[in-house]
């Protein structure tokens, strides 16, 4: 088992402070963590099994909570894995089939509506009310808290993972004099990180006109399965939307779409040549090395490169970061970043022991235990909470934890949603082959068009009324469009 | 003949159809269970949403009539197998060729040229995908060193050369498997038949024509059944290189079909899919069968 010192320390801790708190305190003075705790141990001996994304995140449950939770409840947390990719599809199949097979699950806050309509997971407000979670759900940044939560008002998850894409630059090549001098003279403005796109594709090129091979101007995300996220935001910042709100007939095809689509194929040529098969792992490589002046990605892209979590066994694949006292933080272009995929936890209605798994979920998101959990250097999961955002301890990490947090702060409070609708991972199938056709070389405005017909066919199938409904409720949220 | 004795022998049908009885039974249980399974609900209503048992005719199957994609796949699917089965055959009877002959080490070689068949198709593909990376794979590396610089071939993103790609991964997995086949077929071959030819003064192509081919068919005829059957059906090798992408370009009816059960959950739908492929895979191996049949 992984187990590193700090993870180690940290578990002893607050094991050890739990468990004090849960010996001293019975009803008024106790946390929602505490209450979960005191109930769950009439469950002792049962065995849950946790559904999460394989890789890095299942570390959290098999080291840290599984371990404290076990200890202090006698629960044992039996963790399965899958692939993102596959995750909607097993927990669907599980839930048809009724196998029982989850308890707990992690369910990607833009397929909630899908997961609700299905059955597969249960309604919360009665359990969040019997066990006194309402308040410190209320302290879950306003971003994640009103939209990944609820569906139609009522509670089906709880927000467990800040992502949102966040741009990471050098400092030290956009403060160096001759750069910004030259930048200046070429382009009447300051060399500093992009607020537009058209910003981020003049900085790119004058950065690789430089400096390439050894450092290229940017480097991103261009694997369907991550790049549907980036065209998501650009889209939106650009101006474009989805649908037309009165007919439901798909407008991704529209000159936004086709401007968006054109320009992020002209913005590989400033990056690394065979950047149209970068997943997250290129660009996050590339960034460490030293080869990257620009990249855009999830948090934990930020805390790695900056060194917090070296020495971690976990984390022995990431190569020796070379940025670590240069990297700077900040909004991608538009301000308005993503908040690609992310995750609440849920209770499947399959599980034998909905109770349980809700006394866990409680426990897990609550505010000291998901604290402990976002500073895990090995997990994936990142702030959510506005204490987490705040947190001295946080914020003393590395050196440049406070603009760190600060920027994803930032983020929590202007981010995008992903487009949530019915059936919305065939519509994001969609987009993912729209965008391979793309890198391979296909006429944007063909592509869009050809999005277009799919996505209103799919429209028309599931119900052009359906599909509005759920359409204007979320586009009505404050975090839909940018306008 | 009394009539004690064809009561004996009747007892004795009897008692055979009785001990074959439990290995029918389950015979049909795991074959055609599934298969009325499939049948019956390609005339329902199942999706992610729906979970209608009622009948609803023959609607899922007039979709596919209308569904371009499907028949795109299909297309991909025959046109793979027309290019792949070929190749396949014709390498893994070259390499048979070459291991007749008496080799230092062969049974070595032969177990080492088997060693892809035996390896998980997904691990292949995953493999040939990371050979193809266009930054780190060693296969635009080597191309680099011949052409003298840097190569820049996307090969699982460009159109132009993914399926040359795709090909290789597949002829790489599964020529030993021909191979394997056509050497077992090629050892049997009457070789005091081909002496007499080599006095008579035959060609090569008139041996190979009038011995070595009537001799090696019936195996011959396997072996490419088999691999037109997995070639139909190819899934594994595709998912991992490119997912049926870019688009849906690399698409086989199997993704297809798969991306409609299990990402799409139009099962209903997937089971006409799943019973089409079926109708065509049962004619194509019926059709071949009496072609052999008429050859003999």
């Amino acid at each position: 088992m992984v187990v590193t010192h700090l993870t180690r320390r940290a578990l002893m801790a607050a094991s050890a402070s739990i468990l004090a708190l849960s010996m001293t305190s019975v009803a008024s003075a106790q946390s929602a963590a505490e209450r979960a705790v005191e109930a769950a141990k009439q469950y002792s001996g049962i065995t849950l099994n946790v559904f999460y994304e394989a890789g890095l995140q299942p570390l959290d449950p098999k080291n840290f909570t599984g371990p404290m939770w076990e200890e202090l409840t006698g629960i044992k947390i039996n963790v399965i894995e899958s692939p993102i990719s596959e995750m909607f599809t097993k927990t669907i199949q599980a839930h048809r089939a009724g196998s029982g097979a989850y308890d707990v699950l992690n369910v990607i806050p833009s397929q909630m509506p899908d997961m609700v309509q299905a059955g597969a997971i249960i309604q919360l407000d009665e359990l969040v009310a019997k066990y006194g979670f309402a308040d410190e759900l209320q302290k879950i940044a306003p971003v994640y808290r009103d939209n990944q939560m609820k569906v139609d008002g009522k509670i089906y998850g709880f927000p467990d993972d800040g992502d949102v894409l966040i741009m990471y630059y050098r400092k030290d090549l956009f403060e160096d004099p001759a750069n910004m001098e030259e930048f200046k003279a070429k382009h009447g403005y300051d060399l500093a990180p992009p607020k537009t796109w058209k910003e981020f594709a003049e900085i790119g090129q004058f950065l690789t006109d430089k400096f390439a091979p050894e450092i290229y101007g940017a480097g991103t995300l261009h694997a369907p399965g991550n790049a549907q996220f980036l065209f998501q935001e650009r889209f939106r910042v650009e101006g474009g939307k989805f649908f037309d709100a009165e007919t439901m007939k798909a407008t991704v095809n529209s000159d936004v779409g086709v401007k968006v689509f054109t320009d992020m194929v002209a913005n590989t040529k400033f990056m690394p040549p065979g950047v149209e098969q970068w997943g997250f792992i290129e660009p996050f490589n590339g960034f460490l090395a030293g080869n990257l002046a620009m990249t855009v990605s999830w948090p934990p892209v930020g805390r790695w490169a900056a060194g917090y979590g070296k020495g971690t066994e976990a984390l022995n694949w990431i190569p020796e970061t070379k940025v670590a006292d240069k990297i700077g933080y900040a909004l991608p272009p538009g301000g308005r970043p993503q908040l690609a995929a992310g995750f609440s936890l849920a209770v499947a209605s399959g599980s034998k022991h909905q109770e349980a798994a809700y006394l866990f979920i409680q426990w897990m998101n609550s505010e000291e235990i998901s604290l402990k959990r976002v500073q895990l250097p090995y997990a994936l999961r990142d702030p959510f909470r506005s204490s987490h955002f705040e947190s001295e301890e946080y914020r003393n990490r590395w050196p440049s934890a406070t603009e760190y947090l600060d920027t994803l702060k930032m983020g929590a409070e202007t981010g995008l949603l992903d487009l949530s609708l019915i059936q919305i991972d065939r519509y994001e199938e969609g987009m993912r082959q729209s965008l391979s056709r793309l890198w391979a070389g296909e006429d944007p405005k063909t592509i869009l068009d050809d999005l277009a017909s799919q996505w209103d066919a799919l429209t028309e199938r599931i119900g052009v009324d359906k599909q509005k409904a759920v359409y204007l409720d979320w586009s009505s949220k404050p975090n839909a469009y940018p306008n | 003949m009394s009539s004690s004795l064809s009561s004996t022998i009747n007892d004795q049908r009897v008692f055979k159809y009785l001990l074959i009885a439990p290995a029918v039974f389950i015979i049909l249980l795991i074959g055609l269970y599934p298969l009325i399974k499939l049948v019956v609900g390609s005339f329902q209503n199942i999706s992610m949403f729906d979970n209608d048992l009622s009948y609803q005719g023959f609607v899922n199957y007039a979709r596919l009539f209308g569904d371009e994609r499907l028949w795109e796949s299909l297309l991909h699917t025959v046109a793979f197998t027309a290019v792949a089965l070929p190749i396949e055959l014709v390498l893994g009877y070259l390499l048979a060729l070459l291991f007749l002959e008496k080799l230092p080490f062969k049974q070595t070689f032969v177990a080492i040229i088997l060693l892809p068949t035996v390896i998980s198709p997904i691990v292949a593909g995953s493999t040939w995908r990371l050979m193809f990376d266009q930054r780190f794979g060693p296969i635009n590396q080597v191309i680099g060193w011949l052409a003298g610089g840097d190569v820049k071939l996307l090969w699982t993103v460009d159109p132009m050369l993914v399926w040359p790609a795709i090909l290789v991964a597949e002829v790489w997995q599964w020529t030993p498997f021909m191979f394997l086949l056509l050497l077992a077929a090629l050892s049997n071959v009457d070789k005091e038949q081909l002496e007499a030819a080599q006095i008579d003064g035959a060609s090569w192509f008139m041996t190979f024509r009038r011995i070595v081919l009537p001799a090696i068919m019936p195996v011959m005829f396997i072996a490419v059944l088999i691999r037109a059957l997995d070639l139909f059906r190819v899934f594994d090798v595709i998912w991992t290189m490119t997912q049926g992408g870019p688009g849906t370009f690399t698409e086989t009816i199997s993704i297809y079909a798969y991306q409609m059960a299990f990402r799409e959950f139009e099962i209903s739908y997937s089971s006409a899919i799943a019973f089409l492929v079926i109708i065509i895979l049962t004619v194509a191996v019926i059709w071949a069968l009496r072609r052999v049949e008429l050859a003999r």
